[in-house]
Parts: C-alpha cells; sequence; structure tokens
C-alpha cells in the first residue's frame, strides 16, 4: 500500500515538472528573441529612455498640479454660489474629458485571442486572422459602447478619450500610443441593462466575434473603476469662434 | 533495530530499487532543465524598448519628446493658475474672471463652442460601383484623430467622445440622433501637415486604401475651417469621481 503512494507521488511530481518546462519553452517561444544591436541603436535606447523618463516626472507632476488646482479653486469659490456653480462646471467638463478618476455600473467585456488554434492546425478555408482580436474589433466595440450611451471606456486601463486612436502596427496593437495585448479588458460606465442588452444582442458584433472564434466575456459589474487619461488634451489649433 | 532495517532491505525487490534510482534521476534532470529554462527566459525577459529598430527608436523618442513638451506646458500652465487664484483668493472679481477662462477653456476642449483653425476636409461621395459605409466614416475619424485633430465634424455634426456613428436598417448612417447622407464633409482641425500626411501614405494611408476599393474620396487642406459646436445635451447621468483618500 504504501509503496502505490509513494509511485503516485513520483508520478505527479514528473507530471508536473514536465508540464512547467512546456510552459517555459512555450514562453521564449513567444518572445521575440532576434536582437540586433548595435552601438548607435543603444544609444538611441538610452535616448528613449530618457524621454520617457522625463515625460513620466512630467506627469507626476502634473498630477500633482490637477490636485492642487482642483483644491485651491474650491476653496476660492466657496463661499458664492454663483462661482460654485462655475467650479461645478468646470469639474463635468474635466469629467466629460476624461481627466478624472471614476466610478459607476456598468459591463466589462473580455477579448481574448483564440490560443488552442494555430496557423498549422487550420485547414486550408480557415484562417489564424479569425481567431485573434483586431484593432478594428476594438473599435467597433467602443462605437458601439457610446451608442448604447456609455459615458466612461477604457481598454486595458488606457481611457478613451476624443483624441483616442486605436490602430494597429503589424501585429501590435496600440491605444493612445500605448501597446496594448490580449487579453483585452474593455471597461464601460453606464446603464448597465442598456449595455449589457445592446452588447450581447443576437447577431450583435460580440455574437459575431464569438462565432469567428475570438473568445469573449462579457459581464455586469455594480462598481467600476476607470482611471482618468494620462496625458493631455490640449488646443494648439482651434480658437473658440467669437 | 538493525534486525528490522535488515529485513526491510530484503523485502525490496531489486528491479524496484533499480526503477526508484531511474525515476529519481530523472527527476533530478527535470529540476535541472527547469532552472536553465528559467534563467533563459530571466534573459530574454527585456523589454520592448531592446527590441526595436533603429526607425522605429527615432519614432519613440520624438513621440515621448512631444508628450514631454505636451506635459510640461500644460503643468506650467496649471501652475499658474494655481498661483493666480491664490493671489486672488480675496478679490471676488478676479476671481471670477478666472473661473469664466478656465470654463471656458475646458468648454472648448469638450466641444461645447464654435471653432475655428487651419486643417483639412475630406469628402466621401457615394459612386455607383460603391457606397460609404459607417464603418468608412469611423475609419476615417480614427485616422484624423491618430494624426492629432483637435475638433472634427461630419456634416457639420461635431464628432465628440461621446459621439458615435450607426447604421440603421443596413443603409441609413445615423450620427448620435441625426441622419447623415453623402456626400459626407468631414472637417478636421489640427496641423494641416501631420494630417495630410498620415491620410496620403502611400497605400496603406486612407486615401490610397479607399481610393483603390473605387470609392470617391477628396482631400483639400484649408487655411480657415469652422467647426460648429456640438448642441447635444452632455448629461452625466452614471458616472462618479472616485474621492481622494
Amino acid at each position: 500500500m504504501k509503496k502505490k503512494q509513494v509511485w503516485i507521488t513520483l508520478g505527479l511530481m514528473c507530471l508536473i515538472l514536465t508540464m512547467c518546462i512546456a510552459i517555459q519553452i512555450r514562453t521564449i517561444g513567444s518572445t521575440n528573441s532576434t536582437v540586433s544591436q548595435t552601438l548607435t541603436d543603444d544609444s538611441l535606447r538610452d535616448e528613449v529612455l530618457m524621454w520617457k523618463e522625463r515625460y513620466d516626472n512630467a506627469l507626476e507632476e502634473l498630477e500633482n498640479s490637477e490636485k492642487e488646482l482642483t483644491q485651491i479653486r474650491e476653496e476660492a469659490t466657496q463661499d458664492n454660489s454663483d462661482y460654485i456653480s462655475k467650479e461645478e462646471q468646470i469639474r463635468e467638463n474635466n469629467m466629460l474629458l476624461g481627466l478624472t478618476d471614476v466610478t459607476g455600473s456598468g459591463i466589462i467585456i473580455t477579448l481574448r485571442d483564440n490560443s488552442n488554434v494555430t496557423a498549422d492546425s487550420l485547414s486550408a478555408l480557415d484562417s489564424i486572422d479569425y481567431y485573434l482580436v483586431h484593432d478594428m474589433d476594438l473599435r467597433t466595440i467602443v462605437n458601439e459602447l457610446k451608442n448604447a450611451g456609455a459615458e466612461a471606456i477604457s481598454i486595458n486601463d488606457q481611457r478613451i478619450v476624443q483624441t483616442t486612436s486605436i490602430t494597429c502596427e503589424g501585429v501590435i496593437i496600440q491605444v493612445n500610443g500605448e501597446t496594448v495585448g490580449s487579453p483585452f479588458t474593455i471597461k464601460a460606465i453606464g446603464s448597465t441593462e442598456l449595455l449589457y442588452g445592446s452588447l450581447t444582442r443576437p447577431g450583435g458584433y460580440i455574437e459575431a466575434l464569438e462565432n469567428t472564434g475570438v473568445i469573449v466575456e462579457v459581464k455586469k459589474a455594480d462598481k467600476i473603476d476607470i482611471n482618468k487619461f494620462s496625458g493631455v488634451i490640449n488646443a494648439q489649433y482651434m480658437k473658440t469662434v467669437q | 533495530m538493525k534486525n528490522k532495517i535488515k529485513e526491510f532491505t530484503k523485502n525490496i525487490n531489486k528491479s524496484e530499487l533499480i526503477m526508484s534510482i531511474i525515476i529519481g534521476l530523472i527527476c533530478i534532470i527535470l529540476v535541472c532543465t527547469i532552472s536553465i529554462q528559467f534563467k533563459t527566459v530571466e534573459e530574454t525577459n527585456i523589454t520592448d524598448i531592446e527590441n526595436m529598430r533603429e526607425a522605429e527608436l527615432r519614432t519613440q523618442i520624438s513621440s515621448w519628446k512631444t508628450r514631454y513638451e505636451e506635459t510640461s506646458k500644460k503643468l506650467e500652465e496649471n501652475n499658474n493658475t494655481i498661483n493666480e487664484y491664490r493671489e486672488k483668493l480675496n478679490n471676488d472679481q478676479e476671481t471670477e474672471e478666472l473661473l469664466d477662462k478656465e470654463l471656458a477653456e475646458t468648454d472648448l476642449l469638450v466641444g461645447k463652442t464654435d471653432v475655428k483653425g487651419e486643417g483639412v476636409i475630406v469628402t466621401l461621395t457615394d459612386s455607383e460601383e460603391s457606397t460609404i459605409t459607417s464603418s468608412d466614416l469611423l475609419e476615417l475619424v480614427n485616422e484624423l484623430r491618430y494624426a492629432g485633430a483637435e475638433a472634427i465634424s461630419i456634416n457639420d455634426i461635431r464628432i465628440t467622445n461621446s459621439s458615435y456613428i450607426a447604421t440603421v436598417n443596413a443603409t441609413l448612417i445615423r450620427i448620435d440622433l441625426q441622419r447623415v447622407t453623402s456626400p459626407y464633409v468631414v472637417k478636421a482641425i489640427g496641423n494641416p501637415t501631420y494630417l495630410t500626411s498620415t491620410l496620403n501614405l502611400k497605400d496603406n494611408g486612407f486615401i490610397d486604401k479607399y481610393k483603390n476599393s473605387g470609392k470617391n474620396i477628396t482631400l483639400s487642406t484649408e487655411r480657415n475651417i469652422q467647426i460648429l459646436k456640438n448642441s447635444r445635451d452632455m448629461e452625466i447621468k452614471y458616472l462618479r469621481e472616485v474621492e481622494e483618500q
């Protein structure tokens, strides 16, 4: 009896170890390891990092200044009802622009590339394209969410604002110029029923995506937090018509 | 005690002993392989930046630089406004002026005011061979935003952050709640050079791609474009601000 247990334990250990190795090999396979490094590339790389760091620092300072500004604006307007309403309008505008962290009820959509399918396992009539999430899918879903009255949307924590573009270069999808990858988590705040009903309706885009082979999950949530846009929305070229 | 151990070893079959040793060895080999693998993974787990080529790196530099400059400019503006509020804390009239200024600025960005500026006008027209669809317009808006458009309108309907472009009954195109028909005049205010060069990219740019598929499309650069405000009521019903701790 005891011997049997020892055998089973050993067998299980071997199984787990083999699985670990398999996962590891897959990870290595998926990271692009063809690195062609030259000296100029190295210095350019340093420069990218330098500007990114300067941007990150400036952004942090900007966020602090925004908090301070909100505070002092409140302080300056607190004892005049006319000012308070203007202060509220500024706040509301900033919410519409996506410049504040917001919370509310809504839905969360998760889109996942179908990893069970590889180019080799498909028949000639099928295409791997049907099993992957494309920039076009994200654009269409964002448009449908807006149609259903979503008041705030984010994709993998990138807030959708009015200057947001969702683009694709090669196989890399970018939102707000930042790279995002599968799984795509799309959060939307608005009327839960309206958003859910409209997105999951028969013949809708979500259903079509599911039918082609992408892995889709839609769930309702009472409390969704959506971060603000980490960037600047400005008006360099447009002026108000007086 | 010693006798017991002897008895026990006797009881173990020789072949079983060999099997156990073999399994033990396999385990050791597997563990070694895994640790080697982990090391390799760690070494190849370099950031995206290290996988880029020269041209890509240069675009990255200019993109981060622009973002840095925009952020610093906004930071400076914010700090000035903070100081102004502080100075005017006890003067009601000046505080109101400052509030009005801030409100006007955010109204402009949200799309609540008529705006003008330089930019491009793209006109899409239905032809006999091809009709313009809502997704064509959606693609164009996305391209214009990518090229840094600050204000966009289609047939004088201002495209704001909450705007959507929908197809109704498979043929009609509706933007927000209004129906639009061909010709679709898409106006965009922004840097005309960026806007035209993005749309005009050879083969993969919007103009080439759509012309090749038989669509009727023209692009012109304009010095003075007017875009009307969004007249829709932008009501917030479900959003709440996250309170600061």
